[in-house]
């Protein structure tokens, strides 16, 4: 047979690391550190403000006492009490999006409800569901949960309904011929065969509650409650710290790209590799 | 290449009939629920132990149901299908079916952990060292021993039918069951895959019984034993033909005779 050569897996896992972390790594890199260094110039040049407009440097040097660096290791504080929001809203989210995939794969109505729940969702930004929030449960934290879950909800259980619901007949056909019983057939056969949809629905339910929950604890910093990465910054802005708010800023996007390579990792250790990839 | 011709010849070793298709009918509601189309009509037929035995007919003539009739996956109208004399009722490891769809492999899992996957299935208690070396066995025999470690998205078309008729293979069936493996390849690779198919049931000890359907002449002629042919609307039997020259090179004079015969049989429409 003419075959064109495939890497064999020793090949491909070895290529692996240079593919997530190398890939046109190089030119990013040298266009973040001159866009750091217009950044510097323009500052020192220019004879910008430097308590309303800090230089770069003067950033991430509090980004870096703020992370324990010579300094306080204060952010540790802030970003575990966001990620402790969103890992909640996260799992809260998961459970109620599975539950209500079972009922919309199984009924035909359940499914009608949740494409029009979806569709109304979709284009409202959670964020603007949080005065009633306040209203609800005060300025607490399951105010910060509630417009989390419901920014993370609805992608993920469409995501999942869809996966479920394109399984390929051939795929379900093979399991029977095979004589798999329910569980097997959930684990063997419709769980890997959803897990494109799964994975992708995650990432984009992750993604906006990050941008929510930053949001949310914005909207609380102006009241002084709360303790978050955006409480935070809005409490550098208070007291016109302006660098560690930069910091701040700074923090939420590398710990967003951080979470982003993460759910990129296990997308190239599953469905990148058996080519079922869905973006 | 001269000694699997020699093979291919073969015939099966005599052998009772292990599928009895016993005046079957298949209805089908309509569509929008407006009367019944009739796919199957009346066929009885037996597929002997050990032959490949040709389901051929046009497209759209009811094989294709039939095949997943004898699979278990959809129930007979009337009459009853029997293997080993018990009547089939639902899906089962002893009737493997071979798609069509290259999308038949576990996408996660690689080409011998597929056929891993397979006998595991059938053989619960086997440790998973001897499922393994069982599998490379019959990656090795349908030639894929290169790809083994490869998942089904690196493989060509051919090579995932390989993969398929490798774990259907080797969990030892009563019968495989192929429901136009062949009918997405290309001509030559079409060819290539008839020829092998050929060797690997030669290459058996106990032969395979397996249920092929086509509605290629060529390929009935290259690869039955017995040769059923079906007409269309609704499906019948129509006629059955011996082919003593089964594997013969396709230029072979009695092959000729045989496909000029079927194919005048699959134009008419009587």
């Amino acid at each position: 047979m003419s075959t064109i050569e495939v890497p064999t897996t020793g090949a491909r896992r070895a290529g692996l690391f240079s593919q997530v972390i190398n890939a046109g790594a190089m030119k990013k890199l040298i266009v973040l550190v001159m866009l750091a260094l217009a950044w510097e110039a323009t500052v020192r040049l220019l004879d910008v403000n430097k308590l309303l407009f800090p230089p770069f440097s003067d950033i991430v040097s509090r980004l870096f006492q703020g992370l324990g660096l010579g300094g306080s290791g204060e952010l540790w504080s802030y970003i575990w009490e966001t990620l402790s929001v969103i890992l909640q809203s996260f799992a809260i989210s998961i459970v109620i999006a599975v539950v209500v995939t079972g009922l919309a794969v199984s009924n035909r109505w359940m499914r009608e409800v949740l494409s029009v729940m979806t569709g109304i969702f979709q284009p409202l930004p959670s964020i603007a569901l949080l005065p009633m929030a306040i209203l609800w449960f005060g300025f607490s934290r399951e105010s910060l949960i509630f417009v989390v879950v419901m920014a993370m909800i609805w992608p993920i259980a469409s995501s999942l309904t869809v996966g479920f619901a394109t399984i390929s007949p051939t795929l379900l056909r093979l399991g029977r011929n095979y004589e798999l019983g329910r569980t097997a057939m959930m684990w063997e056969i419709l769980l890997p065969a959803a897990l494109p949809m799964m994975i992708s629905g995650l990432r984009v339910g992750w993604g906006f509650g990050w941008r929510t929950v930053v949001a949310a604890e914005l909207v609380f910093g102006a009241t002084g409650t709360g303790g978050g990465i955006g409480w935070y910054i809005n409490n550098s802005r208070l007291f016109m710290n302006i660098a560690d708010g930069f910091a701040g800023i700074l923090l939420v996007i590398i710990v967003g790209l951080l979470t982003e390579s993460v759910f990129r990792l296990v997308q190239h250790l599953t469905t990148h590799k058996w080519g079922t990839e869905s973006f | 290449m001269t000694a699997s011709v020699n093979c291919a010849t073969e015939q099966p070793q005599p052998g009772g009939d292990l599928v009895e298709i016993d005046h079957v009918s298949i209805v089908f509601p309509g569509s929008r629920g407006r009367g019944t189309v009739v796919a199957v009509e009346d066929v009885s037929i037996s597929i002997r132990r050990g032959e490949k035995f040709l389901i051929l007919g046009p497209s759209g003539c009811g094989k294709s149901t039939l095949l997943t009739a004898i699979g278990g996956f959809i129930p007979v109208s009337a009459g009853e299908i029997r293997v080993d004399g018990k009547p089939v009722t639902h899906p089962s490891m002893q009737r493997v079916l071979i798609f069509q769809d290259f999308g038949q492999l576990l996408p996660w899992r690689t080409v011998t952990a597929n056929v891993a996957w397979a006998i595991g299935k059938r053989w619960p208690a086997m440790s998973p060292g001897e499922r393994r070396g069982r599998a490379m066995q019959y990656v090795e025999l349908v030639g894929l021993g290169p790809q083994a470690d490869q998942y089904p998205n690196t493989l060509s078309g051919g090579q995932k039918q390989r993969c398929a008729i490798a774990r259907a293979f080797a969990v030892e069936p009563e019968i495989l069951l192929m429901d136009e493996p062949f009918g997405a390849l290309d001509a030559i690779n079409r060819e290539r895959m008839q020829f092998e198919l050929n060797r690997v049931w030669a290459a058996q000890e106990e032969k395979a019984t397996i249920a092929f359907v086509t509605h290629d002449v060529n390929e009935a002629v290259h690869l039955g034993h017995r040769i059923m042919v079906m007409s269309r609307g609704p499906g019948r039997l129509r006629a059955l033909r011996d082919n003593p020259g089964v594997g013969s090179p396709p230029h072979d004079g009695a092959a000729m005779a045989l496909v000029d015969e079927l194919r005048d049989l699959l134009k008419d429409p009587t």
